[in-house]
């Protein structure tokens, strides 16, 4: 069964539709990429999912309930979890407090805030953050940050993950480190929605991708399918090869 | 875990040992100005659980305050016992934190700020209105006053207040308040419902608020009814908290010491002028100081090491 | 009295309220400052005309060819000293800290006031103060009038103004988009600094219309909160706005005197402002904005 489900989703800022009738659904254990040209409205279909911003028109289904109206805290605790393009650390708390929250709340917290801290402390060994515990958030540098927002979002125990240009601004060996540390995740059980302009690594890791291009879906397939896409090549794809 | 340990028996140390004062000294002088300094650090606590860990400035704590002295006097004057009438003060002040927070805390920026000052401002203008005169202590009450009790109401409610937001900032609740304070919408993605929040810090704070203004009630014998409303009670928590330093468990405290014995020196070679510098000082702080005197060796080092940068090339 | 004695009242605390609030809200709704400080500017400005009007009899509309540009120059004063250095920070920061160091400005002013003036009240009497014209029954105080008049002219001037003069689209631009003005050749320090002065400038009028009622140094804080609920009632950002909220306000501030009576002034205007929160938070006069 689908794990999300996404029917005719459409959100307009004043004249301009930055996500028009956009369907397509996610099944458990997968990884699916979400692509397009800048302003084709990723960003807007995460905030949409996570109740952030309200559709003006159309349908999300999460585990086969309807979610569409849901409050951004009602979303992350039915299981869903994100990071933002542009980094959000709660930048007054230190790097463990931030962790701790997501532990604290999110789908399933941890029953003392013993528990909570010792979670967050070995969430943020597994990510990378183990010698910035007590580092106040924001004046950790950027790639801290984004690791920080990962290891926030998985304290909440997602069973869905939703990805917003996690890479942009690692070196590529940073990258692979984060492909292998994804694909790991997911065998563990976390299906996840990948949005990345890095199209090689995205495309190494993801099982489907879907495409948007001025708020509407044009193309879904695997990343072998899109790769060959005409339409595909000549809004997006074609900028990246030669870029 | 074992400092906080520490630190919890060497706070209770510290309220036994006030507790046994009066065992020491009967001097007047002594006992008015612990009063006071129970009462402001009350006061400047109750305002940092809900400004500077939950990140809502409340700029109208008198209203809280002056409700909480309004609804105690009232009560005890009529014969209702002191306990009781402090308690009803304290619920008050709940009450008027609900009407205000319902609407107001479900929306962000500038909203609660005005709900708290317009609550304020129009609760002094009709408290004195509708009761323009004094308030003085019946005879039999007169005849008994003592600052003994007075002196041991104030410690119980310091005490009280601290061990509650205390146990509240560093819990589950308190890491909700602190991620709702440093971004609300990242909070709610994790799924903290930042409004709930918001809600219980403002509660919690108008409580204490309440009980230090039922305090205030229970401590002077006459005053003008709508004096516990005025601007200063607005202006002297957020003093207090920012100068100690915000969002800190201490810095109120540290900030009341501050506060009282500054004043103290103050009005005496003053007089009103006092005002203007504690105004001065206010806007330095904003400015220049943030984090208060908690944060004066961050900031130091910070300094010192910017200079030994430059130094070094 | 009758009830349209009562309106008209309300009618002329009204334009008052939203002279007060015409200045918060340019300040806030271009710039993102929160200057609790705007009501205490205006008794400071009200002083003004009284000293100008005790020592060399000049009238409070004409004092205000002094006060006016007096009260800009306060407004650069702090402006360069205290409010420019909060551009660094994002919009929430910059709302509260510029909302506390103006909270410290109305603590200063007042005592300073104090100080300088003692607490009791003044007032500015004309040779036309206390002179009605009679409509019939109704009887309308030609200060009464002026204050309406002002009203109109201070804030529909101020939206031409912002709407159709080049400076007036330059401080507009800036405030829509602070880097894509800088594009546009727009010198962006200058048009800030300009826009604030403007702002607390503004608080002049209202001290002139109000050193004809009474000042004292404790009103500073009553206006700004009126000023405040008025920008509540219109909605952030908006201009023409602020003088029907005033007038709202006015009216519905006189409808409780008329029903309940004078002491519960206050809490008329609360509760309107709670019923507004709760029912169109975004404001009365402002069509719904995104988000
Ligand atoms: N809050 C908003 N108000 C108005 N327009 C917006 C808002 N948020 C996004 N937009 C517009 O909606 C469109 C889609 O934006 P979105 O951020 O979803 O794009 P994106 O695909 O994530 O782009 P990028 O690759 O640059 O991150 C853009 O044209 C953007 O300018
Ligand atoms: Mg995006």
């Amino acid at each position: 069964m689908d794990l999300l489900k996404v029917e005719n989703l459409s959100k307009s800022f004043g004249a301009l539709w930055a996500v028009n009738s956009v369907s397509f659904s996610v099944a458990e254990g997968e990884i699916v990429g979400l692509i397009g040209p800048n302003g084709s409205g990723k960003s807007t279909v995460f905030h949409l999912i996570t109740g952030l911003l309200r559709a003006n028109k159309g349908k999300i289904s999460y585990q086969g309930k309807d979610i569409t109206r849901f409050k951004p805290y009602q979303v992350s605790r039915s299981g869903i979890a994100r990071t933002f393009q542009i980094v959000r650390p709660f930048p007054e708390m230190t790097t463990l407090k931030n962790v701790m929250v997501g532990r604290a709340f999110g789908s399933s917290s941890a029953r003392s805030m013993h528990d909570t801290e010792d979670d967050a402390r070995r969430l943020l060994d597994l990510t990378g953050l183990a010698d910035k515990v007590s580092a106040t958030a924001g004046h950790l540098g950027l790639v801290y940050r984004k690791k920080l927002e990962l290891a926030r979002a998985l304290a909440t125990k997602p069973r869905l993950l939703l990805l917003d240009e996690v890479m942009a601004g690692l070196n590529p060996t940073e990258m692979m480190e984060t492909v292998e540390f994804l694909k790991g995740l997911r065998n563990t059980g976390v299906t996840m929605i990948v949005v990345e302009h890095v199209i090689k690594a995205l495309f190494s890791m993801t099982d489907r991708v879907v495409v948007l291009n001025a708020g509407e879906k044009i193309a879904e397939g695997t990343p072998h399918e899109i790769s060959r896409n005409e339409e595909v090549i000549k809004v997006y794809l074609g900028d990246y090869e030669h870029a | 875990m074992v400092e906080r340990k520490k630190g919890l028996v060497l706070a209770a140390a510290v309220i036994v040992a006030l507790a046994l004062v009066p065992f020491f000294t009967v001097r007047e002088y002594v006992f008015s100005i612990l009063c006071m300094l129970f009462l402001y650090v009350t006061l400047s606590q109750s305002w940092n659980i809900l400004g500077g860990y939950t990140g809502q400035i409340n700029v109208g704590q008198a209203a809280f305050f002056g409700m909480g002295a309004l609804v105690a006097r009232l009560l005890w004057v009529a014969g209702v016992p002191f306990y009781l009438s402090i308690l009803a003060g304290g619920l008050g002040s709940v009450i008027l934190a609900i009407i205000i927070g319902l609407p107001a805390l479900k929306l962000r920026g500038h909203y609660f700020a005005i709900g708290t000052l317009a609550v304020a401002t129009i609760a002094q203008i009709t408290v004195g209105n509708i009761l323009p005169g004094i308030s003085f202590l019946p005879a039999q009450q007169m005849a008994t006053y003592s600052l003994i009790p007075r002196y041991y109401v104030f410690l119980i409610i310091m005490a009280a207040a601290l061990a509650v937001i205390y146990f509240t900032v560093n819990s589950r609740v308190g890491l909700g308040m602190e991620a709702t304070r440093d971004d609300e919408e990242a909070a709610q993605m994790v799924g903290v419902n930042t409004f709930k929040y918001k809600m219980i810090a403002f509660l919690i704070s108008s409580f204490f608020a309440g009980l230090a203004g039922g305090g205030f009630a229970y401590f002077n014998a006459s005053y003008y009814w709508y004096l516990p409303f005025t601007l200063m009670w607005c202006f002297e928590p957020i003093l207090i908290v920012f100068i100690g330093g915000v969002g800190s468990f201490l810095g109120p405290v540290i900030g009341s010491v501050c506060y009282v014995l500054l004043k103290e020196l103050f009005a005496l070679t003053l007089g009103e002028a006092n005002l203007l510098i504690f105004g001065i000082v206010f806007i330095l702080t904003i400015l220049f100081f943030p984090k208060g005197v908690i944060g004066l060796p961050a900031k130091l080092r910070q300094l010192f090491y910017r200079r030994g940068n430059v130094v070094g090339r | 009295m009758e009830f349209a004695q009562y309106i008209t009242y309300g009618v002329i605390n009204g334009s008052l309220y939203a002279l007060v609030a015409i200045g918060l809200a340019l300040i806030m709704g271009i710039m993102g400052i929160f200057n609790i400080a705007q009501g205490s500017l205006a008794m400071i400005a009200a002083y003004g005309s009284v000293l100008f009007f005790q020592h060399m009899k000049i009238d409070p509309f004409v004092s205000l060819a002094l006060t006016l540009p007096g009260m800009f120059l306060v407004g650069v004063f702090m402006y360069l000293t205290m409010f420019m250095s909060m551009n660094k920070f994002d919009p929430g920061q910059k709302l509260r800290n510029s909302m506390l160091v103006s909270f410290g400005l109305v603590l200063i002013m007042e005592t300073l006031a104090t100080i300088l003036w003692t607490a009791n009240e003044r007032t500015v009497t004309t040779a036309y103060s206390g002179t009605v014209m009679a409509l019939g029954d109704l009887r309308i105080p030609y200060t009464g009038i002026a204050t309406i008049i002002l009203a109109i002219v201070v804030i529909f001037g101020l939206h031409f103004f912002l709407k159709h003069t080049t400076f007036g689209k330059s401080i507009w631009a800036v405030s829509q988009d602070h880097d894509c003005a800088m594009l546009m050749g727009i010198n962006v320090k200058r048009t800030t600094l300009v826009a604030f002065g403007l702002g607390i400038a503004l608080s002049a009028f209202a001290g002139a219309v109000v050193s004809l009622h009474t000042v004292s140094p404790a009103v500073g804080i009553d206006w700004t909160n009126k000023a405040l609920i008025l920008i509540v009632l219109a909605g952030v950002g908006s201009i023409n706005g602020i003088l029907f909220a005033g007038l709202l306000l006015g009216i519905v501030e006189a409808l409780g005197v008329y029903l309940v009576g004078v002491h519960y002034t206050g809490v008329v205007g609360l509760l309107i402002f709670i019923i507004v929160l709760m029912l169109r938070p975004q404001g009365l006069f402002v069509r719904k904005a995104g988000v």
